[in-house]
C-alpha cells in the first residue's frame, strides 16, 4: 500500500489541511499547506461533493441513514473519505492495494484532530472568522505543531510500504 | 450503599477502612474527564469574557441608561448570538491586551474561581474517610502532601511529580505534565507565545492550592503562591505534548500560631 496526499476539509467547503508527498522514498518530502493545491482540493471536493449527493439519492434505505461513501477508484488511484456529522471530510489518496483505510482515517479524527485541535484552547475550532470565509473563500489551515507531527509519524509507515 | 455489613469487619481495621474507602470511591458517580478537564480549562476564556462584558456595559451605562435596556429585552437572542467570541479568540485578545488593568482583573477572577474550589474541595476530601489522610498536627508539610496526593489526583487524575521544601515554609511543587495544558500548541517556531498564552491557564492551580491552604488555617494573605515555567529533567521535550513543566512556589509568611 502506498498513500499519496491527504486532505481534510471543514464544513465550510475549504481545504483546511494538505499534505501530498511526491518522492515514495523521502516520507518527508512533498508540500504541506501548500498555495499550489488550492485549486487540485476545490476539484477533490467537487468530485467527493457530487459523488455524495449521488450516493444520497441512490439509496433506498428508509431508516433514515444517509448512505457514506466509503472510497471511489479512478483509473489511477483511489480516494479513500470518511467524513464526519461535524462535516469535517477526511480524504486520502492511495494506491489500488485493498487495504481498508476506514480505521486508519477514524483514528487520524478521534486520536488526532480531536486531541490537538479540538482539545486545544489555542487553535481555532472552526476556520472560518467570518461571513466571506464560510463560503469556501477561506484559505486558513492548520498550523499546529503538535498535529503536524503527529500526523507525519502516523502516517509515515503507510507512504511506501 | 456497598452492602458493607458490620459483622464481616475483620481483626485487621487498617485494611478494612481501606477497603470501604474503595468501595466508596467505586460507589461514587463518574464524570467524563475530557468534559471536566475542558470545563476547568473553559475558565479563563469566561473570565475574559466576563470582564469585557462588564467594560461594555459600563460604557453603554454611561451613554443611556435605562431606554438601552428595553431595546435588548426585544432582541435578547440576537443580541447574545453577536456578542459570543470564540474561547481561543478570547485568550489571544487576553495576550494582546495593552490595558495591565483589565489582564490582572481576569487574572484575579480566574484566581478567586479556583480559590473557591479549592477551599470546597478539601472539605470534601477530607469529608470522604480516606484512610490514607492524616491531619493530626495540622503540619504544614502534611496538607502539602495532601495537596500533592490526593488534591491533585482528584483534578487532574494523577499526583503532582515533585515536592522541595526547606522546611521553613518555602514549598517548590512540580508538575512536569500538568494534564490541561498537555495539548496546547500553536504554529510552528512560535514558543515564546504559547508560553505567554498559556499563562493565564497556571492561575486558576495556583487559585486552587490557596483555597485549599485558607481552609486549612493558612489564610491567603499569609501565603504567596506563584506559578512559573520550568525545563522538564533531563530535557526530554517529546513533540506530543506541552514543551515545559510547570512549577509552583508557594511561601508561607507568617508562622501560624494556633
Amino acid at each position: 500500500m502506498t498513500i499519496y496526499s491527504f486532505w481534510i476539509f471543514d464544513r465550510h467547503c475549504n481545504c483546511i489541511y494538505d499534505r501530498e508527498w511526491t518522492l515514495l522514498a523521502n516520507p518527508k518530502s512533498g508540500t504541506t499547506n501548500s498555495k499550489q493545491n488550492d485549486d487540485v482540493s476545490k476539484l477533490l471536493y467537487g468530485i467527493i461533493f457530487s459523488l455524495r449527493s449521488v450516493t444520497g439519492k441512490l439509496s433506498t434505505d428508509d431508516t433514515g441513514r444517509t448512505n457514506e461513501i466509503s472510497s471511489i477508484s479512478t483509473g489511477k488511484f483511489r480516494i479513500h473519505t470518511y467524513c464526519t456529522a461535524t462535516g469535517l471530510w477526511f480524504v486520502l489518496l492511495t494506491d489500488f492495494k485493498p487495504f481498508n483505510y476506514n480505521k486508519v482515517l477514524q483514528h487520524i479524527y478521534s486520536d488526532i484532530f480531536v486531541k490537538y485541535i479540538t482539545n486545544n484552547y489555542l487553535s481555532p475550532y472552526d476556520f472560518s472568522e467570518n461571513e466571506n470565509e464560510k463560503r469556501g473563500q477561506g484559505t486558513r489551515k492548520i498550523t499546529n505543531r503538535h498535529f503536524m507531527n503527529n500526523l507525519e509519524s502516523f502516517l509515515e509507515p503507510m507512504i511506501s510500504s | 450503599m456497598n452492602g458493607y455489613t458490620v459483622g464481616e469487619n475483620g481483626t485487621n481495621s487498617g485494611m478494612t477502612e481501606q477497603h470501604q474507602f474503595q468501595l466508596f470511591e467505586e460507589s461514587l458517580r463518574k464524570v467524563n474527564k475530557l468534559v471536566f478537564q475542558m470545563l476547568i480549562n473553559e475558565i479563563i476564556p469566561l473570565s475574559m469574557s466576563v470582564e469585557r462584558k462588564l467594560e461594555k456595559s459600563n460604557d453603554e451605562e454611561v451613554s443611556s441608561n435605562m431606554s438601552k435596556l428595553d431595546v435588548n429585552e426585544d432582541s435578547n437572542t440576537t443580541n447574545l448570538l453577536k456578542d459570543i467570541v470564540p474561547s481561543n479568540q478570547l485568550i489571544h485578545d487576553l495576550l494582546d491586551t495593552k490595558d495591565e488593568d483589565k489582564y490582572n482583573k481576569v487574572i484575579d477572577r480566574v484566581r478567586n474561581i479556583g480559590f473557591q474550589v479549592g477551599n470546597k474541595l478539601s472539605e470534601l476530601l477530607i469529608f470522604t474517610n480516606n484512610p490514607n489522610l492524616q491531619f493530626k498536627d495540622m503540619d504544614i508539610l502534611l496538607i502539602m502532601k495532601f495537596v500533592c496526593r490526593d488534591v491533585w489526583k482528584q483534578l487532574y487524575g494523577k499526583q503532582i511529580d515533585n515536592l522541595k521544601t526547606n522546611h521553613r515554609g518555602t514549598f517548590y511543587l512540580f508538575d512536569y505534565d500538568y494534564p490541561p495544558i498537555r495539548e496546547f500548541c500553536i504554529e510552528e517556531n512560535a514558543l515564546k507565545k504559547e508560553l505567554k498564552l498559556v499563562e493565564p491557564f497556571l492561575e486558576f492551580p495556583v487559585g486552587i492550592i490557596k483555597g485549599v491552604l485558607a481552609s486549612l488555617g493558612y489564610p491567603p494573605e499569609q501565603v504567596i503562591c506563584l506559578a512559573t515555567f520550568v525545563d522538564r529533567p533531563n530535557n526530554d521535550i517529546p513533540d506530543t505534548s506541552f514543551a515545559k513543566g510547570i512549577s509552583f512556589h508557594i511561601q508561607i509568611t507568617t508562622q501560624n500560631n494556633q
